[in-house]
């Protein structure tokens, strides 16, 4: 079989193949590994359908596709849904999804294609920015079902979201702020024509009637600039002075106000200066910074949904002798319900029957699996592997543990270091003294030559207009959020790269952040001379294949040995099987010597990895080293944070063997292991104590607390989704390379937002004298206002620079080819 | 420089103009998501569906 040159990874899905496989799809009678029988399902249906385009200009391969337990069919009854859909003309209904495993315009395509060809669906449209599908179908053609299984086979998870109208108000008060940007802008451009006009018939002369008519267009296309872009301002500044804060939209309001009022007064009276060109301006600016910062706020998504996507999209609940399968919210404290392998816990409860292996990693850790039996506690949101279950529900909803993390999460969010805050602390004073001066040069000014006396004070209250200050920042975070999202590093909080240039401890989560997440046969030592590597490899693969266990995993690539019979998995030990007449036993060492006859000698075991023995009633046969891969750039980040001056560090909760195999790998950091969420906690609560600035790096729900308590926090996209909202910064893509980024990025922000300021402080103590003492025209400072405004945004921009980092940083991207 | 008396109102017009099909085109969800409709063009293709959805493994 001709693999091609792509042979080493999976086609679907992109997973490394560590060994030849079975499965395989047909593009052009080229044949292409896959890694599983889900991508393999997945790459057919998607070829099947003449899509194999989709392959050509994804930007991220796909997620691998688990086997599938899933049952959509809870989503065809009455009650689900009325609670995610709505009846919209003609009887056909209209629901919102959030879907999984979408990374780029090319998924999106996918979805919304394969999906028109299905009968009964009306309108579908994607959103890969935000990962939202709006989908509309008529329930006599089709069921519900039937379309979330159609996504799902794709190799997506589709996860319909309750109308909760979230996402409306998102997207209208994202076109609000559009329109208002635009009007501004488009303002501007105009008024700045004419005020280029006015300024060089300043200069050289200009017949009075055309300068009146230019004064008076200008005030044309300022007013709705004024009156409708800048109404934000002046509605926040009118609610912080109700409010007795006054905030840094107060000075704003006025100048804005007060220097279009004046313009107005001077143009209806026909002499005196305007300022339309630097409220225009000034307006625009503004709306551009907070626009910048609106749309990364509304990409980093909503926690709730993050949430709500740990639950199982149905579950069994019993009633007497029946069985229905229900969505999680419809169930109530009591209820019995039964959890298939495979199957997330609905809520949480207490186990009435069944023993299994519950992967808790999401809440408690990323350590093994733990053996859950009859009368122990299960957790929502939690995975059971193994066994089937029945327990009873105790708490659900906002009762359950999984809430309480969520309200953990907020809880960590808001005590955050009210350093970030400075500029809002500083504004009732700096706004106050403003007023204060403007007042005293009033009253000077009415004393000694009333005739000056408004025109000095709109000239002290346009000078010290905090234009250049309140752009100095936004601007400049704006311009380095741009360059790093280009680089694959998404900030997700503005303030978050400030506190990053400061930082001095870097801790980083081991499963999942500096390694892949996911085990893969290292070795094979062959014990005996009975059986060879390749019947052990199968024998393995055999087993293993019928096993949720995580480590199964590793195996999963592998041909199996045909055969199983009298299959028994004990919980949290491992597996027996007869195949071709031999009783077979795998998983950990004292599982497997049980089954021996007489007991052999244990083999030595490498401490560095996680082991898994084969044998059968005769001794054991072979043990396979299993471990998780570090990233390939895992190394070079680390070495390259130590030069920029940071102290990088391992907190991990897995065993302190992996953890100290992969600190030696990594040039040596600091390493603990073992570490429960709440030792992370008091990990990063003590360094900070001890005056240092800690950026932690991970992912998973267990970190969502952790990452929040530090100063700053990031998270690699691949991890889920809770890591990724509750994160100041996500990492796109595969690698580590964009913390580095991020810092150089941060340090150079924070020199050029010194430098800004300083220029904005200097300027205004140099003009205020000047045009509180009447040296000043208003025109000239206004002038010296849009110039100085200028500056500190020209100086900024200088932050988007070298584009060179998107080449670096982004991964590689996948093409392949598909003959037309 | 009287021709400036009548080119000015003109380009408010454009203005007007410009600002109307803006709102337009925010409200109609066209800057609602500026990642996929720059690709898409690429890859709606405009081959048929194989026929009867054959198994690519037999080929």
């Amino acid at each position: 079989m001709d693999h091609g040159p792509t042979a080493s990874r999976c086609f679907h899905c992109g997973s490394a193949l560590a060994a030849a496989t079975s499965f395989a799809v047909h593009v052009d009678d080229v044949a292409h590994p896959v890694c599983c029988a889900g991508c393999e399902a997945a790459a057919n249906l998607i070829l099947s359908q003449g899509l194999g385009r989709f392959y050509e200009f994804r930007e991220l391969p796909g997620e691998p596709v688990a086997g599938g337990t899933h049952s959509w069919a809870a989503f065809d009854r009455e009650a689900a849904l009325r609670r995610y859909t709505h009846e919209c003309a003609g009887g056909e209904r209209e629901l919102s999804l959030q879907i999984e495993g979408l990374h780029c315009a090319a998924c999106a395509w996918l979805i919304e294609t394969s999906l028109r060809r299905a009968s009964g669906v009306r309108q579908i449209h994607v959103n890969a920015s935000s990962a939202r599908a709006e989908l509309r179908f008529d329930p006599h053609a089709t069921t519900l079902s039937r379309l979330l299984a159609r996504i799902h086979a794709l190799g997506f998870v589709p996860l319909p979201l309750s109308f909760a109208g979230d996402a409306a108000e998102g997207t209208a008060e994202r076109r609000a702020a559009l329109k208002r940007l635009g009007v501004a802008g488009l303002g501007m451009m105009q008024v700045t024509t004419y005020a280029v006009s006015l300024y060089a018939g300043l200069m050289q002369g200009i017949a009075p009637d055309l300068e009146q008519f230019l004064r008076f267009v200008s005030l044309v296309v300022a007013t709705p600039v004024v009156l409708y872009s800048a109404q934000p301002f002046f509605i926040f500044a009118w609610r912080s002075l109700l409010a007795r804060r006054p905030g840094m939209d107060v000075p704003v309001a006025l100048s804005i106000g007060a220097a279009y009022l004046w313009s107005v007064v001077a143009t209806l009276r026909g002499h005196g200066a305007v300022y339309f060109d630097s409220v225009v301006m000034f307006t625009f600016f503004l709306l551009l910074g907070r626009y910048v910062e609106m749309s990364l706020r509304h990409r980093a998504g909503l926690q709730h949904d993050a949430l709500a996507r740990l639950l199982p999209d149905s579950s069994l609940r019993l009633t007497g002798t029946q069985a229905e399968r229900v969505t999680p919210d419809e169930l109530r404290a009591g209820d019995r319900v039964r959890i298939l392998p495979g199957e997330r816990v609905p809520a949480d409860g207490r186990i009435e029957c069944g023993s299994t292996d519950v992967d808790e990693s999401l809440l408690t850790g990323e350590a093994a699996p733990r053996v859950r039996r009859s009368g122990d506690e299960l957790t929502a949101g939690t995975l059971n592997l193994t066994g089937v279950l029945e327990m009873t529900v105790t708490r659900t909803g906002q009762d359950s543990t999984l809430a309480a993390v969520s309200r953990l999460l907020e809880r960590a969010r808001g005590s955050r270091p009210a350093v970030a805050d400075l500029a809002d602390r500083v504004a009732p004073w700096f706004v106050t003294g403003v007023l204060l001066l403007a007042a005293g040069v009033a009253l000077y000014w009415l004393h000694a030559d009333p005739t000056r006396a408004f025109g000095t004070v709109l000239a002290v209250l346009v000078v010290t207009c905090p234009c250049a200050l309140s752009l100095a920042t936004p601007a400049a975070l704006a311009a380095a959020t741009t360059r790093l999202a280009r680089a694959g590093v998404l900030v997700t909080r503005g303030r978050a790269l400030e506190r990053l240039a400061g930082a001095d401890h870097i801790l980083f989560d081991k499963t999942g952040t500096l390694t892949r997440g996911e085990p893969r046969l290292e070795d094979l030592v062959v014990l005996t001379p009975r059986l060879a590597a390749a019947d052990c490899l199968a024998v393995a693969a055999a087993l293993e294949a019928h096993s949720g266990h995580p480590l199964a995993r590793a195996f999963a690539h592998l041909a199996p040995a045909a055969g199983v019979s009298e299959l028994k998995s004990v919980a949290g030990r491992g597996l027996e099987g007869v195949i071709a007449g031999t009783r077979y036993r795998i998983g950990r060492l004292e599982y497997v010597l049980e089954g021996c006859e007489r007991a052999p000698p244990s083999p030595a075991t490498d401490p560095g990895h996680t082991s898994v023995v084969l044998g059968d009633g005769a001794g054991l046969l072979a043990e396979f080293r299993l471990s998780d891969a570090l990233r390939a750039d895992a190394r070079e980040t680390i070495r390259r944070l130590t030069g920029l001056g940071l102290t990088p560090g391992i907190a991990s909760g897995d065993r302190p063997g992996p953890v100290a195999a992969a600190a030696r790998q990594l040039g040596d950091p600091a390493a603990r292991a073992s570490l429960s969420a709440d030792d992370k906690l008091a990990l990063v609560r003590s360094l900070r104590a001890a005056g240092h600035r800690v950026v932690m790096v991970g992912d998973g729900v267990n970190d969502a607390p952790v990452l929040a308590a530090a100063d700053v926090s990031a998270a690699i996209a691949a991890g889920t989704e809770l890591a990724r909202v509750s994160a100041d910064l996500v990492l796109l893509g595969e690698g580590l390379a964009g913390i580095t980024r991020a810092v150089e990025t941060s340090r150079r922000l924070m020199h050029i937002i010194r430098q800004n300021l300083a220029w904005a402080v200097l300027y205004n103590l140099t003009a205020v004298p000047l045009a509180a003492s009447g040296l000043l025209e208003p025109w000239m400072a206004a002038i010296g206002m849009s110039g100085s405004s200028l500056l500190v945004v020209l100086n900024a921009i200088r932050l988007l620079g070298r584009t060179d980092a998107r080449a670096e940083s982004l991964p590689p991207r996948v093409t392949r080819p598909v003959p037309a | 420089m009287s021709v400036i008396y009548l080119l000015i109102p003109l380009g408010l017009v454009l203005l007007a103009l410009s600002v109307w099909s803006f709102f337009w085109a925010v409200r109609s969800g066209q800057f609602d998501d500026l990642d996929s409709p720059g690709v898409q063009i690429l890859l709606d293709d405009d081959r048929a569906p194989p026929p009867a959805a054959p198994d690519r493994r037999d080929a």
